[in-house]
């Protein structure tokens, strides 16, 4: 019986008066609360929270952090589900995704916003709202920098559409991963810088095919036609680009942060910046809390961990985070020595929002073309 | 009290299983998947017309699904005529090494699918997914790429996978063959011909059906195999549009290509069905009669044991090697070298593998193992019992309508991808029902959904083992005045072991190794090793992956030799 009042009462205890409360507390006051509860669950889309639940427990011993790793689309139906069996499974939720957690979870509150008061001055406005964004990942035009030394053979995205690199674009199928339709719907979203981009690229200005809307589309579908090769999962991209010793190595999208991969691997993954207009998409990683979270204070307390200590690379709660090619959204923390800046790198920011809007829309025009 | 009683218990013992099974089945089946269509129509049933009648619905649905069909029905075949001769060579001739055969040959359904696609691209692979290519290219061959990727790279992967189902049902029934028939037939001069024609197929047909209808519904929803080697040159599925539906969020889409898929397959193992039910009487099985004799193979022995061993390396051994060589090597672009046992056993070292420490390291490794094993044999237990009444139903009883929807919903399990099952039983099951508590995240629900998914291979094995069974010793025993859970102990049971062990392995294997279903709903406190292996995957951990992948298969090999030796001491014992 005590088991099945439970959720009712952490549905009582986070009415809003008590969250409010507790969102304007600082770390100290939040702790003897925390000890309370001596737990906290996260649900995280990376296996990285291995480390942090370590950290995390070394840092406040007596609150044991219960972390489980698992993708966000798996995440999204958990959470669902849970909601509408009225079971509170996780109290902080680190999930990537953006425009389905925004569209499908933060519109209806079964994720909410919480922001540590000692990020308040340190996160620029665009990243706390409408959910707190811990960093930013990519999804980026990489190449083989042993095939090609003096720097990317692309200049430009529609070079990509040319007879040269017919059937050697290589990307994950975007019908099967949501980061890859937001790269294709972000490029939509963008339809006239790619239009701009086709006069650079072919010296006279876009002729838009039959049934195709904006310069975005014929993007797309003149690299379908180009004999784009699509698999499975970002590993077989990274694979197939980056794989030493090829003679003509295919050019594809994956993520800028498996570059600190190439040594374990043997690959020459290198990151094409100078792309006009765009070299891909930077998009963020959300921390929240469960509406509904049966340890309210210990969940803050783990996201203010999460979002790093006040040294300059983050100290322990970040540092598994803290890697080339992700971005702290934090404005304090040095500058990782291995990496592009942010400010230089040549991508766009995803609009979660936007992308939200057309993403399905863009779904269908993709599935036209295969 | 007694009088109703009396007159209810014919009727019982006419209907009463058959509708006590249709019951469970509901509960277990229907409902969920009920709740799934339900899902689709809420909406105005506008998933519906895209799938089926819009500008989308040429690459969402027609050409998935008819390459859905081409290498379901390709795959079938396949596994049938592969499986068949496997099965024949070991249980009905002097082919040597007839015991490891008989072992290897259970093996490939116990590797993951994408381990047997690692396989194949390692030899086939062409320049087209760049990287290093396979060992043809290496030598100088160039692959096209029909052959390197798409429908036929696919179908032999997944007959190479799925082979072991039809070899281990083909070969219980072949082991009950009356050797008395064979023997009088080659008295009376039958060639070889002749008797494996009018006296063995005839016989194991319910098996042949069985094994072909498994194959084909596992190779329709397979995804591993369509996505890593369809995908570069764009050949979908119904199971990749599928999967790709519910990943990028058109959950309603992927619920609908779902009851779509099984509806298509439905309609082609209702034929098998038929096939199966139309004969009355498939009994071989009388309680009596000796072993059958051995064919000699004479001049042919060596040739076919040749072939026999080809394809239990090529199936078996190379995709373990590779599998374990991938749980060796640092980099998997150069398998073979600088191997360390850091994946398994190593200390976190900050300096390697982004600091993940070896597999035995994994706080989680020894309760991710026993959760496995206790689920594991809870669900086979279950599932086999709930498979051996229905099978038993089906043939004793014949009810109109109710044994044929019996048979239908026993197998729809096998259609539906698991993450689409899970997805079903969350929205039925999760939430309280009435007085019921939810069942959510415990693994009371975990157990069901189980139990529920294995039904296919248990009702499968214990159908065709059961259909043997001659109905006079039942009779004879009715006669006697046995009743039927008597009768069923007593009679059914240990005629139908055999099958059962085949059953009761071939289940506990697919739980083990099951990942689509436990996913979304392994309880959090306690993951079970597949979702180990998929958390290690998906974070780019593939040694790591690898290595819990290749716990998962001891664990099953370990299982099948204990079966093969039960199995042994039976014979014993009966000879």
């Amino acid at each position: 019986m005590l088991k099945m009042l439970a959720p009712f009462c952490a549905l009582a205890l986070a009415t809003s008066a008590y969250a409010q409360d507790l969102d304007s507390k600082s770390v100290a006051d939040l702790l003897p609360l925390a000890k309370k509860e001596a737990k906290v669950t996260v649900y995280a889309f990376t296996s990285r929270i291995g480390r942090v639940e370590e950290a995390f427990e070394a840092a406040y011993p007596g609150i044991d952090m219960v972390a489980f790793d698992m993708s966000s689309t798996e995440q999204i139906a958990r959470i669902k589900s849970e909601a509408a069996a009225g079971v509170a499974g996780a109290d902080v939720i680190y999930i990537s995704d953006a425009p389905v957690v925004l569209t499908e979870l933060a519109s209806q509150n079964l994720v909410t916003r919480y922001v540590p008061p000692r990020m308040e001055s340190l996160v620029p406005e665009q990243f706390k709202s409408p959910l707190l964004a811990q960093r930013l990942s990519t999804k980026v035009l990489m190449y083989n920098e042993e095939a090609y030394p003096d720097g990317s053979p692309v200049k430009n995205l529609w070079d990509l559409t040319k007879p040269e690199w017919k059937g050697r674009v290589i990307m994950v199928d975007p019908l099967q991963r949501g980061d890859y339709l937001d790269l294709m719907t972000e490029i939509v979203l963008k339809s006239d810088d790619m239009a701009k981009a086709y006069e650079a690229a072919f010296g006279k200005p876009i002729a838009l095919g039959e049934g195709i809307d904006n310069a975005g589309e014929q993007f797309i579908t003149d690299l379908f036609a180009n004999d784009l090769v699509l698999v499975g999962s970002t590993d077989d991209v990274n694979k197939a680009i980056g794989a030493k010793g090829q003679k003509n190595p295919p050019i594809g999208f994956t993520s800028y942060s498996d570059r600190r991969d190439n040594e374990d691997e043997g690959w020459a993954l290198q990151v094409a910046n100078d792309i006009e207009p765009s070299n891909g998409i930077v998009f963020p990683a959300f921390l929240a809390l469960n509406a509904t979270a049966a340890n309210p204070a210990a969940a803050r307390l783990a996201i203010d961990f999460m979002m790093g200590d006040d040294s300059n690379t983050g100290g322990d709660g970040f540092k598994p985070f803290y890697v080339a090619g992700d971005w702290p959204t934090r404005t304090d923390l040095a500058q990782h020595p291995d990496a592009i800046p942010l400010s230089d790198f040549k991508s766009w920011q995803i609009d979660a929002a936007e992308t939200a809007k057309i993403r399905a829309n863009v779904a269908d025009f993709v599935l036209a073309l295969q | 009290m007694t009088v109703p009683l009396r007159r209810l218990r014919p009727s019982l013992a006419r209907y009463g299983l058959t509708a006590a099974m249709a019951l469970i089945l509901v509960v277990l089946v229907a409902a969920p998947l009920a709740t799934i269509l339900i899902q689709t129509l809420q909406s105005g049933g506008g998933a519906w017309a895209d799938v089926l009648a819009s500008r989308l619905s040429q690459n969402l649905f027609w050409r998935p699904a008819t390459n859905t069909m081409i290498i379901g029905l390709a795959v079938a075949g396949g596994c049938v005529l592969l499986g068949g001769f496997l099965a024949w060579l070991v249980v009905m001739t002097d082919v040597p090494g007839r015991p490891l055969i008989a072992f290897m040959a259970t093996l490939p359904f116990m590797i993951p699918s994408f381990a047997t696609a690692l396989a194949w691209g390692s030899v086939f692979r062409n320049g087209r997914v760049g990287g290093a290519g396979g060992l043809l290219e290496g030598l100088g061959f160039s692959v096209p790429d029909w052959l390197s990727w798409g429908m036929v790279p696919t179908i032999v992967v997944l007959i190479a996978h799925y082979y072991a189902l039809a070899f281990t049902v083909i070969a219980a029934a072949l082991s009950t063959v009356n050797g008395d028939l064979v023997e009088a037939a080659q008295m009376t001069g039958a060639s070889r011909k002749r008797i494996l024609f009018g006296i063995v197929l005839p016989v194991v047909t319910p098996a042949v059906i069985a094994g072909g209808s498994l194959a084909f519904a596992g190779a329709v929803s397979n995804f591993a195999a369509p996505a890593l080697l369809g995908l570069p040159v764009r050949m979908q599925t119904l199971s990749t549009r599928l999967f790709g539906m519910i990943e990028i969020g058109q959950t309603e889409r992927g619920y609908v290509l779902a009851i779509l898929l099984i509806a298509i397959s439905a309609i082609f193992l209702g034929i098998g069905n038929r096939i199966l039910n139309s004969r009355r009487s498939f009994a071989t099985i009388s309680g009596k009669g000796a072993r059958p004799r051995r064919f000699t193979l004479g001049t042919m022995r060596l040739p076919l044991a040749l072939l026999a061993w080809t394809v239990c390396i090529l199936t078996t051994l190379l995709p373990i090697l590779l599998l374990l060589a991938a749980s060796l090597a640092p980099s998997s672009l150069s398998l073979f070298s600088d191997w360390t046992l850091h994946y398994w056993i190593g200390a976190a070292d900050p300096a390697f593998a982004r600091g993940q420490p070896g597999i035995f390291h994994h706080p989680q490794l020894i309760s991710a193992l026993t959760t496995t094993l206790m689920l594991g044999a809870g669900v086979v237990f279950a599932a086999n019992a709930l498979g051996l009444l229905i099978a038993v139903a089906l043939t004793r009883q014949k009810v109109p309508v109710l044994s044929n929807a019996v048979s239908q919903l026993s197998f729809l399990p096998m259609l539906l991808p698991g993450i689409a099952f899970a997805a079903a039983y969350i929205a039925l099951y999760g939430a309280p029902i009435g007085p019921l508590p939810a069942l959510y995240g415990t693994k009371l629900l975990l157990g069901l959904a189980l139990t529920a998914a294995m039904l296919p291979f248990a009702v499968q094995t214990g159908r065709a083992t059961v259909a043997q069974i001659s109905g006079d010793i039942d009779e004879a025993a009715r006669m006697t005045g046995a009743g039927f859970f008597h009768r069923l102990w007593a009679i059914t049971l240990p005629l139908a072991a055999r099958g059962l062990a085949a059953g009761l392995l071939i289940s506990f294997v697919n739980v083990i190794g099951d990942l689509a279903i436990t996913v979304l709903l392994y309880t959090p406190t306690s993951p079970l090793l597949a979702v180990l292996s998929y958390s290690y995957a998906s974070d780019g951990f593939h040694q790591f992956a690898n290595a819990v992948t290749l716990v998962i298969l001891v664990i099953s090999m370990l299982a099948t030799c204990a079966a093969t030796l039960l199995r042994g001491r039976r014979r014993q014992t009966f000879a």
